[in-house]
Formats: structure tokens, C-alpha cells, sequence
């Protein structure tokens, strides 16, 4: 047999796990000297390979085990393991797609509350290692002359990500990951509820905190590079309620205490960058 | 063939010691870390890697490099392994004599191959690219199997004794390695050692594994046994002053349990040394 051939086959035998079909493979194997049946020594690697992207998603998913309990959570992990196959040679990225499998699956998509942990537990993983940015702290605004500030626009540290959340999904996880609670951990109720948070990397680990709507909404603006004064005056914001400009410099300083903003400029008329040098 | 000079005794750099090592600079002489858990774009380990590199050297020890895959080498993997070397400046980068999937596909394991005339070819051709491409020799270790071909037309020793020298790269003898698939296939482990080119290897791999009596299996989650000691002690004087370091990688123990086992290695080491003196006198 060709090695091309003879590892497609090896491969399709671990993919698929032990039974009849492993025939031909198992004709290819020398007979131990110590008595073990070939299946049993194929088995170290379909078993090690079922074992070891299982690990993978426990530790990225503490919450998700926990509001799904350890069956389900089991279930999900197998359906996972059996339809996205791991592409990618750094075993990190293998639970990245878990979210989107479950929105595409008929099986999960309707567990809005499990989908919302899997997206929120991604966003803590991904965070942990995004690129390294220095972050600025309040006292950078000092670098602007008051006229500026309605037109300064702020740049987010690259770890950041906004989440919309079925509602109760925050509570779960910190339950989930408390060692005192850890077993009576509730999954957020059935409904249309939401929740928002905020997940970004501050000293080298993962944070996050709850949002207010219109904290969420000024966020997501910031974030998409409107200027501090445009704010207060953007139809999204309207939706989510009036927000006063004190109520927003609120928001701005705990953005910089929390270590979210990493760069502020002046917007010209043309929305081009000023630094504060130039500015 | 350029062999880089020994290290003397390391450990695998694992995130639960980060904060000992960092505050207690234990008395290691280098680290060893796992390439693929700090291709990353940046965070904790990063961070902590750089700061362990300014006071230890580094070796780079890849598990998905895929040397003996069927399919073409992942050119995006070689250049990210590349731009950490690059930012290490590693003593060495290893990977195994291995494949890890085909189709695009990886099952996050070392998987064997049939010891054929067709798979060593294929194989040092494929070191031989990564050296072009990487621009430096690389470090290849024997893995440990579970499985053995009726396909095979050679030895394991013989298989990687010829790799090394059409592919002119180094070696990592992995003792614990040797053992466990010498166990399984029942192979003498001593041949296995006094096969491989000596001059070759440029470091030992010492780990523990767990014996399921009628096959074993390399799990880094014990310490090194009596059988691995012993086979240590031969492949040393076959293999003179080669970096030798302890991989762990389950059931963390105290750090001291570690060092203990490198003091291990150091006293085997210094026996072996001190009669050697005796006997030249």
C-alpha cells in the first residue's frame, strides 16, 4: 500500500472511531509481543483522539458544560468532534468554529442560552491571546485642548469584542467558573431577553463586564471611529435611550480605567486623524 | 553537519511554573518550549516567554510540523514557526518523525508510519525543504508507537539512522520513546539506542508514561521509571555530552519534583564521568 493511501486510511479509521471498518487496517498491523489485540492498539488512537479534542472544548467551555450539564455538553462536544474535524495545526484554534457549528445545527441553534455561553466563552479565549497593544490611561486627554474634545475619536485595544447575550448568560458563567457555586449552576431562561458585555485582555487575562444598553451602543460607536461629540446625536443611540454628555464622559473614563483604549485623535471636518502633537 | 553546542539539564516550559521559575530562578539550565502554545499573536504566554528568555536559553520543540504527511507542507505553519525563531533565537527547533493528518485535516497527534524505502524517502525530502525554508538544521526525535506495519521493511533505528543522514539533519533520541516502543513492538531497546547516529543527537528527551501492562503509552504524567533511568544511563555513554531536560505535561508535580529528576540526571551523569576519569587514569 502506497503511504499516500495508507494514511488516508489510518486517518479515516481514527476520524471515525473503532468497529467493523477498521478490517483493513487492523490486516496491516504486526501482532504485539505482548498480547494486545490490534484493536486495542489502534484504539490508543481513536480513543486519544476523541479524548483530546474533548479536553480542548472542556477548557474553553467551563460555562458552556455547566448550564448544558455534563450529557448534553458530551453530546455537543461528540456532534462537534464528528462534523468539524480540526483544520488547523495549533489544537488553540480547534473550538474557534464551536459557536457558528452550534447556529448552524439544527440540534443546538434553538438553545439560544448555550449559543450565547459558547460565543461569550469564545470572546474570554480569543481575548487571552489577541495582539498586545499598550493601553492609555485617562490622564492622555489632557494632551487636548477642550475645544477638541467633542471631535476626538478613540481606537480600542484589539482584544475588545461587544456582545449582545441571551439574558442571565453572564451570571451563569461566573457561577460556573466559582468554586462555591460551581454546582448549582442555572441556565439563563428560555426567552428573548439579552444582556450586553464587554470581553478584553487586561494585565495578560481575559476580563469582562455587564453593559448598559446605552453603554453597549456608545461602545460599539466609539469603537466604529465616531467621534466623542457625534455620540449623543446617532440614531442607534436614539434606540437605546438618551444619553446625556455627562453620562458618557462616565463611560469614557471607565473605558480608559479598564484598560480598553489604546490611542486618541481629533477628527478633522473630513474625518481625517489628528494627533495630539499636531493637533 | 553543524552540532550546536549542549545546554546541559532543562525542562519543558509549561504555564503552571511560570511564576516559579520567574521568582525563584531555579537552577535549570535551559527550557524547552512547546513551539505551536506561543504562535500566537500576543498575551500571557508571550509575555512570559520573553521574560524566561532573558535569563535561560530556548529550544523550540514543534508537535504539528506533519514531516511525514502526505500532504503539502503547511506553508502558513513554517512561516509562523519561522517568525517565533526569529523572535526566540532558540538554541534549536525539533519536530517529530511523525504525521499529524492528511486531507487538510489534523488529529492533534504524533501518528506512526510503515518504516518503508517509500516513507523515507518522502520524509527526508520533506526535512530537507524545511531546512531550506527555515534556514536552520533541524532537531528530529523518534515518537513513540503503538502500533507496528506488516509493510515495514526495516527497523525504526534503521528508518531514522538513514533519515538523519540523507536529510543531514540532528536527532532528539527520546529515551522514554525508545522504551515505550521497544515495549510495544518488542524490539531491544539498547540496539535501538547503539543504531542511531551518535553524532547526531544533540539532545535526550527523559518522561514518564503509563504502563498498561500489555502495552504502554507515552503520557508525560509520572515521573521517569527505573527501566527509562537505566536506558538513560546507556544512551549517555553512548551519546557523550548531549542537553538532556524532563518533559511534563500532566499531573503537574511541584517544580522540586522536577529539579529532583534533573539532579538525577546531573549524579547519573557525574558517575558516569568520574569513571571514566578512573579508567583513562
Amino acid at each position: 500500500m502506497k503511504l499516500v493511501d495508507f494514511q488516508s486510511l489510518f486517518q479515516q479509521r481514527v476520524l471515525a472511531g473503532s468497529g467493523e471498518a477498521d478490517k483493513p487496517l487492523l490486516k496491516k498491523l504486526r501482532l504485539s509481543p505482548r498480547g494486545a489485540t490490534a484493536e486495542t492498539l489502534l484504539g490508543v488512537y481513536q480513543s486519544g483522539y476523541r479524548i483530546r479534542l474533548a479536553e480542548f472544548v472542556s477548557e474553553d467551555h467551563p460555562g458552556l458544560r455547566a448550564i448544558l450539564g455534563d450529557e448534553a455538553f458530551e453530546a455537543l462536544v461528540d456532534d462537534y468532534i464528528d462534523q468539524r474535524p480540526s483544520r488547523d495545526p495549533n489544537a488553540r484554534f480547534f473550538t474557534t468554529g464551536l459557536p457558528d457549528f452550534m447556529r448552524e445545527s439544527a440540534r443546538w441553534r434553538d438553545d439560544a442560552a448555550a449559543v450565547s455561553m459558547a460565543l461569550f466563552e469564545r470572546a474570554m479565549v480569543d481575548a487571552f491571546d489577541s495582539p498586545d497593544e499598550t493601553q492609555l490611561a485617562v490622564q492622555a486627554l489632557a494632551e487636548f485642548a477642550p475645544e477638541d474634545w467633542p471631535r476626538l475619536a478613540f481606537d480600542f485595544d484589539p482584544s475588545l469584542a461587544l456582545l449582545e447575550l441571551a439574558a442571565g448568560t453572564i451570571a451563569a458563567y461566573d457561577a460556573a467558573i466559582s468554586e462555591e457555586e460551581q454546582d448549582k449552576v442555572e441556565a439563563p431562561p428560555a426567552g428573548d431577553e439579552v444582556e450586553y458585555a464587554a470581553v478584553w485582555r487586561v494585565n495578560y487575562e481575559s476580563a469582562y463586564h455587564a453593559l448598559e444598553p446605552d453603554e453597549y451602543v456608545a461602545l460599539n460607536e466609539a469603537r466604529a471611529g465616531h467621534a466623542f461629540g457625534d455620540i449623543c446625536q446617532m440614531t442607534a443611540f436614539q434606540q437605546a435611550g438618551e444619553i446625556a454628555p455627562e453620562r458618557l464622559a462616565q463611560c469614557l473614563s471607565s473605558w480608559f480605567q479598564d484598560g480598553m483604549i489604546i490611542g486618541v485623535r481629533v477628527l478633522g471636518e473630513d474625518q481625517s486623524s489628528k494627533t495630539p502633537s499636531s493637533a | 553537519m553543524e552540532k550546536p553546542p549542549p545546554l546541559g539539564y532543562g525542562l519543558g516550559l509549561r504555564p503552571i511554573y511560570y511564576e516559579e521559575i520567574l521568582s525563584s530562578r531555579p537552577p535549570v539550565d535551559w527550557f524547552e518550549i512547546i513551539s505551536e502554545n506561543y504562535m500566537l499573536a500576543g498575551g500571557r504566554p508571550l509575555a512570559m516567554l520573553e521574560r524566561i528568555r532573558a535569563d535561560y536559553p530556548i529550544v523550540m520543540h514543534g508537535v504539528s510540523m506533519s514531516l511525514a504527511s502526505t500532504d503539502p507542507l503547511n506553508l502558513d505553519y513554517l512561516r509562523q514557526l519561522k517568525a517565533l525563531a526569529e523572535r526566540v533565537q532558540p538554541a534549536w527547533v525539533s519536530d517529530h518523525v511523525a504525521w499529524t493528518g492528511v486531507h487538510g485535516v489534523t488529529l492533534h497527534d504524533l501518528l506512526p508510519i510503515p518504516y518503508t524505502r517509500e516513507s523515507l524517502a518522502h520524509i527526508a525530502a520533506r526535512i530537507q525543504r524545511v531546512q531550506d525554508f527555515l534556514k536552520r538544521q533541524l532537531v528530529v526525535e523518534n515518537a513513540s508507537t503503538y502500533v507496528s506495519f506488516v509493510d515495514s521493511e526495516m527497523s525504526e533505528h534503521e528508518f531514522v539512522r538513514e533519515m538523519a543522514e540523507r536529510a543531514d539533519c540532528l536527532l532528539l533520541l527520546d529515551v522514554n520513546n525508545v522504551f515505550v516502543s521497544s515495549f510495544n513492538h518488542g524490539f531491544d531497546p539498547v540496539a535501538f539506542i547503539d543504531g542511531v547516529p551518535a553524532e547526531r543527537v544533540v539532545q535526550f528527551h527523559m518522561a514518564g508514561h503509563t504502563d498498561n501492562e500489555t502495552h504502554r503509552v507515552d503520557t508525560h504524567d509520572q515521573p521517569v521509571c527505573d527501566e527509562v533511568w537505566a536506558l538513560y544511563e546507556h544512551a549517555r555513554r553512548r551519546c557523550g555530552d548531549v542537553s538532556a531536560m524532563i518533559e511534563r505535561d500532566d499531573n503537574f508535580p511541584p517544580l522540586s519534583d522536577l529539579l529532583d529528576e534533573l539532579q538525577h540526571m546531573r549524579d547519573i551523569d557525574a558517575r558516569i564521568s568520574k569513571e571514566r576519569a578512573l579508567t583513562a587514569a
